[in-house]
């Protein structure tokens, strides 16, 4: 019982985490239509920036997403204008495949930088910290980094529901043409967007990085588990997101303790049966 | 025109036809004595390009004609080498008789997939069929049963000599190759080629006017998992030894897929000319390691972004071939459009 209950929680919390990797994808496929393969690479890139970014300046984890924020801002901005821009809005296949081979090329680049080896990031203090409720274990690192990744994607569910920028990118969204004819510049509003989403992918990159040693080639698994958050919880809700990533935490963590190395399988499982059961998605609405 | 002129032209063509065919007799019959004109080692790279060709040539029929893009097309390999790998280890049977059974099980496989597989539609289902290969990989590297993470040799290959083992799998290479490119070919022509084309073209067209486009996408399915299956089955026959981690990987499909953009997606043409540059990139270059492949990722890139439609669109319209003669043009379309409308 106390087994279970423990790694009930720290299925939640991993999934916190998962949801919070799907957060950007939700985003994109939300405002530009468009999914990224090159996601989990990402997530990979920003967790060895943030690792060059300790070493070099001497910081902590934290201290160190002061530099690394803006850094996958300017990244995301930049890649969007000078080449996401050139496929978006066409058909699925161009931007698929364009950011698929992305995934190839930042693959072998970190792994020419950094060779193939396994790197993790020092929690420092953190690391270690834990406390009992009820018997229950629970590691401080895990909770606060569940806390972050799901006060960020309140932040961005305020952001979307109830700023200026939030009903830009929802109009362009909703109908592109007609956003443009009210005079909304989608190019510049998809630059600012790519520009946000890899901000999280630094934050969740560091989340990540914390818990979990990473090599170059760890991207793809990063970039399943943030899809499958995605559309479990049903595609263009945050809160969906949230509820899938807790879903695929959870069973990957139960998959696990049937077999120790089944653990993603039967996340993957648990969104085969749930896509099943509702194709839509947990929260999505039926379509047609 | 005189009946002079048009039966000389009709003496040309008649002479262009029988050279072509001589010229592809010859061919065909060099193809085939390879075995006994070239080493093992010429061998088994053609086996890589005719299974690897194969593999392309059905990524881009679902990309190109169904409209499907799957990134996991390389759980197909997996599974047509493993059900090869496993029955004739499990039967002792010659491996090259069960080639029929393993494209059989990748048929099922398909059939049974495509339960889960096409509720998602554009690049969520991309995407979920790599969930899936996933899935078996996963599966595959914890089944006891199968030889787990080491994989499992191929037993009844060892009965036979080195010679005969090396060309029959080449010949079975070459059979798979050249003939998903006949079947895909006649598939295209046919009636199944007519509706694809028409739901790639435009779906809600399509359905309106009565084309069954769920039963064409899941045949499409099924065939092209068939093909890459086969061609699983055989590349792993080359090589004597199953891997999860070698069949049910990524590098199957990322390498069809560079063929197919670099060549042209949604053309039979594209795959060879893909395939023929792939294998001059990668015998040229390979020793430079990571930057080889970070190289192969931006030529991948830059294609998309300037030539979408690969290198066959970048041959002027008027002298692009139709080897395969898999085009459909409107009858008389150089005349006025507007003749061809019913007159009432």
């Amino acid at each position: 019982m106390q087994i279970a209950a423990e790694t009930l929680l720290n299925g939640l919390m991993l999934g916190a985490l998962y949801a919070l990797f799907g957060l950007g994808l939700s985003l994109s496929v939300g405002v530009m239509r468009m999914i990224n393969i090159a996601h989990g690479d990402l997530i990979v890139v920003g967790a060895y920036l943030t690792s060059v970014v300790m070493s070099e300046a001497g910081i902590g984890a934290l201290t160190a997403l002061l530099v690394v924020i803006p850094v996958m801002f300017a990244l995301g901005w930049i890649l969007q204008i000078i080449l996401f821009n050139r496929v978006v809005g066409k058909d699925a296949l161009a931007p698929l495949l364009l950011t698929f081979g992305l995934s190839i090329v930042l693959q072998n680049v970190l792994q020419e930088m950094f060779t193939a080896d396994t790197r993790s990031l020092q929690a420092g203090d953190l690391a270690g910290l834990g406390f009992n409720v009820l018997g229950v274990s629970i590691g401080v690192l895990p909770l606060l980094s569940a806390l972050a990744s799901i006060a960020l994607l309140g932040a961005t569910h305020w952001l979307v529901g109830h700023t200026h920028f939030g009903r830009q990118a929802r109009a362009v969204s909703d109908d592109p043409g007609t956003a443009r004819l009210v005079g909304v510049n989608d190019r510049r509003l998809f630059g600012i967007v790519t520009g946000l989403i890899f901000s999280m992918i630094g934050v969740a990159a560091v989340l990540y990085a914390l818990r979990t040693p990473f090599s170059p080639t760890a991207g793809p698994e990063r970039l399943l588990y943030s899809f499958e958050a995605v559309v479990l919880g049903g595609l263009g809700n945050i809160w969906g997101t949230l509820f899938g990533g807790l879903v695929i935490g959870i069973a990957q963590l139960f998959g696990a303790k049937i077999a120790s190395g089944l653990g993603p399988f039967f996340g993957h499982l648990a969104f085969l049966v749930a896509l099943l059961a509702r194709p839509q998605g947990l929260f999505g609405k039926a379509s047609s | 025109m005189t009946a002079v002129t048009v039966s000389s032209a009709n003496f040309r063509t008649a002479l262009v036809r029988m050279s072509v065919s001589a010229g592809l007799l010859i061919v065909a019959a060099l193809v085939v004595s390879i075995p006994w004109l070239s080493t093992f080692a010429v061998q088994r790279l053609l086996v890589e390009v005719f299974t690897l060709f194969a593999v392309a040539l059905a990524w881009n029929l679902l990309a190109g004609y169904g409209g499907l893009v799957a990134i996991g097309l390389h759980v197909f390999v997996g599974v047509g080498a493993y059900s090869l790998f496993a029955l004739s280890n499990e039967l002792h049977l010659n491996p090259f008789l069960l080639l029929p059974a393993a494209a059989v099980f990748a048929a099922v496989f398909a059939a049974v997939s495509a339960w889960p597989m096409f509720r998602l539609s554009g690049a969520y289902f991309a995407v979920g069929t790599w969930v899936l290969a996933e899935m078996m990989r996963i599966l595959t590297l914890n089944s006891p049963s199968l030889g787990a993470g080491g994989g499992m040799p191929l037993e009844a290959m060892s009965d036979i000599d080195r010679w005969t083992r090396n060309a029959g799998v080449y010949w079975a290479a070459l059979l798979v190759g050249v003939g998903s490119l006949v079947v895909s070919r006649q598939v295209l022509r046919g009636s199944l080629g007519l509706a694809l084309m028409s739901v790639r073209d435009s779906e809600p067209a399509a359905l309106a006017s009565g084309v069954p486009v769920a039963r064409a996408k899941i045949a499409l399915w099924v065939l092209c998992a068939v093909i890459s299956g086969l061609a699983g089955a055989v590349s792993y026959m080359n090589t004597l030894q199953v891997t999860p981690d070698a069949s049910f990987s990524l590098n199957w499909t990322a390498a069809a897929i560079f063929i197919a953009v670099l060549g042209g997606i949604g053309t039979l043409e594209g795959p060879i000319v893909g395939t023929i540059v792939y294998f001059l990139l990668r015998e040229t270059f390979a020793g430079y390691g990571a930057w080889y492949f970070i190289g192969v990722g931006l030529l991948a890139i830059l294609t998309m972004v300037t030539a979408p439609g690969g290198a066959v669109s970048l041959i002027p319209e008027k002298w692009r071939l139709d080897p395969f003669r898999i085009r459909r043009r409107m009858a008389g379309s150089d005349l006025d459009r507007s003749a061809s409308f019913p007159q009432t």
